[in-house]
């Protein structure tokens, strides 16, 4: 995705400087030149791996022995087996947690933050962007720990007279993936907020201006102004989230590893399952590719909702 | 990949991400097909075997995961042997079976490494393992190692039937499971001695309930939960019939009435709070830290947690292997072994011969003590009582009998991923007893074929 974008900026350049398309075929080499590197790069580990996992989904392979030819038989299983069909859709309703929510808080900060705050914004910024900056590891670790029976959570409701609402929240069998997914909607949050604060600051202030003199609330302004000003940030906020919420693994598996009994389990665990503990290359490269796909169509979803109109 | 095949075509750059795909697919096909061929299985079969090792300096490289007692082991056979010098290579458990497998297949093996069935079902099919039945007759290892350690370590050559067949490796450290119990807790409870059959163990559950005593610790997001069902599926008995499934005989199955019964007798466990809810979002470590620290009066897992309970708990810690539905049937306790196999490939087979055959020596056996573990050779108990010498006895009594079976997830590679969540499955009463038995049966079929 990353490198699809690049070509296209690249094209955008191309195409504002004046005299880049008439006879300009050396400077289009040298430019090919420059993006060598690269390209090299990209083509090898990008590229080239996921072409290959590409051709291991056609595989009957253990990644060891000599492979057989396997047609469509691993997508076959892949796509009728219930487990896989089952951790598509956690990883659905992990989207509402890692993308939906956290873009939601983030706006709420941001409209929190902006204009009002004068000092001390830079503290902010690092204290609601930190679970960004931490290992994935160290943060599931931690909300293992926080959500354990006798953990920070629930000493926290007892405190409150809440104590009937007690659990060992991630072997809860109905509850693990909702408390699975704040683990999530708390790291996105800040991220949301630093990239929409970051848009934010760029809107012209005299429309902000404009609108307070017209008589405009902050409300008013939030939802007029700022709101459709943050368009092209809210659409990169949710691909960067909703690419997280589907092709997360480390969160899952360091705090559940997809139990209590399936409940949590999310596409790229069984990946990994069916690759490094089964041993099967070619289902586990069908289950990635199955995994890409659907990345992509919903990614390109976001970016056709939120794409500005010319 | 030549950076001139991209520039060759004419057209503005956006035009050229098509061919350089193209051209990239076409160019990995080839690679991959070509990486992809491997060659014929190797002669694994030694020849010239001998019990007498040279004295000419020797190097051999070991690849391994669990230390203790692999380290321990190796110095003591190079203090014997001071012309052998061993190299150790040690990678962490959740990546062995890889590294393993890629490690012995490759033109440059290690001598030694240590076993996984994972890794096997891979490496034997290749040859790339010795076979060591040469050895076993020389050296007289059915009379020196316990039957029971050396069964499931036998495959045939495809590696898709164990325990019979060519021996593959030697144990070096024996492991089982067995229940941990915290002496004060129970005698707080009014539990005087620990329980000889199930239904007193029951009772005894039952008196520590009442008097508000966490029963279980329960590593349930971990292999917890799986061990509490495997070590009540040997009190039910039938070892024949698991075994069989174990080693994946044909038409083996475990939808039994003994493996029923011990599944009711787990989730009546559940139904009873002696399993705690919170248990599915517990792991492991949690479990056993709980358990060391007076959470809970009971913790079932194996003697490798025996070092660390000694050392936190003293005195107050005891083990007893899961009791029988009767008090005189056959014993039958879950283990595995930490041993080692010998690559087809390597220049000194007799020198890594004479190693697995040191396993077997009185020595061995004091440093598999003193790391925790059962000593291959039973004659030798622990010197200092406590828990240790508790599992040890415990062991050499089911051993003798030949009552040690492997555990349940070394019948496929991904066993382990179906038990996992079927054990959470009946902790959390979401999945019921037949149905827990027939995914697991399902698991067996897909790779062991009805």
């Amino acid at each position: 995705m990353a490198g699809s974008a690049l070509l296209r900026r690249g094209r955008e350049e191309t195409r504002r400087r004046p005299g880049g398309r008439g006879r300009g075929g050396r400077s289009r080499w040298r430019a090919w030149l420059y993006l060598l590197p690269a390209l090299v790069v990209y083509l090898g580990f990008a590229v080239y791996s996921g072409l290959n996992t590409l051709l291991f989904s056609f595989l009957h392979w253990d990644g060891f022995q000599t492979p057989a030819w396997a047609g469509p038989d691993n997508y076959a299983r892949v796509l009728t087996d219930p487990l896989l069909s089952g951790a598509i859709l956690n990883a659905l309703v992990l989207i509402v947690f890692f993308s939906l929510i956290p873009i939601a808080v983030g706006l709420l900060l941001t409209g929190l933050l902006l204009g009002r705050v004068r000092r001390g914004m830079t503290f902010y910024r690092t204290v609601f962007f930190l679970p960004q900056v931490l290992p994935l590891v160290a943060v599931g670790t931690t909300w293992r720990w926080l959500y354990a029976d006798d953990g920070m959570i629930n000493q926290a409701l007892e405190a409150v007279g809440a104590g009937f609402l007690t659990r060992a929240w991630l072997g809860d069998h109905d509850l693990a993936l909702f408390a699975l997914g704040l683990i999530g909607t708390w790291c996105m949050s800040g991220l949301c907020m630093v990239l929409f604060l970051s848009g934010a600051q760029r809107i012209d202030p005299s429309l902000n201006e404009a609108a307070a003199i017209d008589g405009a609330g902050p409300v008013r302004r939030f939802m007029n102004v700022t709101l459709p000003g943050l368009r092209r940030e809210i659409g990169i906020a949710a691909v960067i989230t909703t690419i997280a919420a589907l092709a997360g693994f480390d969160l899952v598996f360091v705090t559940t590893n997809g139990g209590p009994a399936g409940q949590t389990n999310v596409p790229a665990l069984l990946v990994y399952r069916l690759a490094f503990n089964e041993g099967s290359i070619g289902a586990a490269s069908a289950l990635a590719v199955v995994l890409t796909l659907l990345v992509i169509v919903l990614v390109g979803a976001i970016r056709l909702l939120t794409r500005e109109e010319r | 990949m030549s950076p001139r095949s991209e520039t060759t075509a004419p057209g503005p750059p956006s035009g050229r991400a098509g061919p350089v795909a193209a051209g990239a697919a076409s160019v990995l096909l080839l690679t991959s097909c070509a990486v992809l061929t491997t060659g014929d299985r190797l002669d694994n079969v030694p020849h010239d075997v001998s019990t007498d090792i040279t004295d000419e300096p020797v190097e051999l490289v070991v690849a391994y995961t669990d230390d203790p007692p692999v380290t321990e082991l190796v110095e003591g056979f190079t203090e014997l042997h001071p012309n052998v010098s061993i190299e150790l290579q040690q990678t962490p458990f959740s990546d062995y079976i890889k590294t393993v497998t890629l490690a012995m297949s490759s033109e440059d093996p290690p001598d030694l490494a240590q076993y996984n069935p994972g890794a096997m079902r891979s490496l034997i099919p290749g040859g790339y393992v010795l076979d060591l039945d040469p050895y076993s007759e020389a050296y007289d290892w059915e009379g020196s190692f316990p039957a029971a350690s050396l069964e499931p370590l036998r495959a045939d050559e495809d590696a898709a039937r164990f325990g019979e067949g060519s021996l593959y490796a030697a144990p070096g450290a024996l492991s089982v499971i067995g229940v941990f119990y915290n002496r004060e807790l129970l005698a707080k409870a009014g539990v005087e001695e620990p329980p000889t059959t199930l239904e007193e163990f029951e009772e005894a559950l039952e008196r520590v309930a009442a008097a508000g005593i966490v029963p279980f610790d329960v590593g349930g997001l971990g292999v917890g939960g799986i061990h509490l069902w495997n070590a009540l599926l040997n009190a039910h008995g039938d070892g024949g019939a698991y075994r069989d499934w174990v080693h994946g005989v044909p038409d083996s199955t475990i939808e039994t009435p003994s493996a029923l019964e011990a599944t009711r007798t787990f989730t009546r466990w559940v139904e009873a709070g002696y399993v705690p809810a919170s248990a599915n979002a517990t792991s492991d470590d949690d479990a056993r830290a709980d358990f060391a620290t007076g959470s809970g009066a009971f913790l079932v897992t194996g003697n490798w947690a025996a070092f660390e309970l000694d050392e936190a708990m003293g005195e107050n810690v005891g083990f007893f292997p899961m009791p029988g539905v009767d008090a005189d049937q056959e014993p039958l306790i879950s283990g595995s072994s930490v041993s080692f196999v010998v690559s087809s490939q390597t220049e000194h087979p007799d020198v890594a011969a004479a190693f697995l055959d040191h396993l077997s020596s009185p020595e061995s056996a004091r440093i598999q003590l003193g790391a925790g573990f059962m000593p291959v050779d039973t004659d030798v108990t622990a010197q200092e009582g406590g828990v240790l010498e508790e599992i040890n006895t415990a062991y050499t009594r089911v051993a003798e009998e030949e009552g040690i079976v492997p555990f349940p997830d070394f019948v496929t590679p991904g066993m382990i991923d179906r038990l996992t969540p079927g054990a959470q499955g009946l902790t959390s009463g979401t999945l019921d007893e037949e149905a827990f038995l027939a995914e697991i049966q399902t698991e067996w079929d897909r790779v062991h074929g009805r």
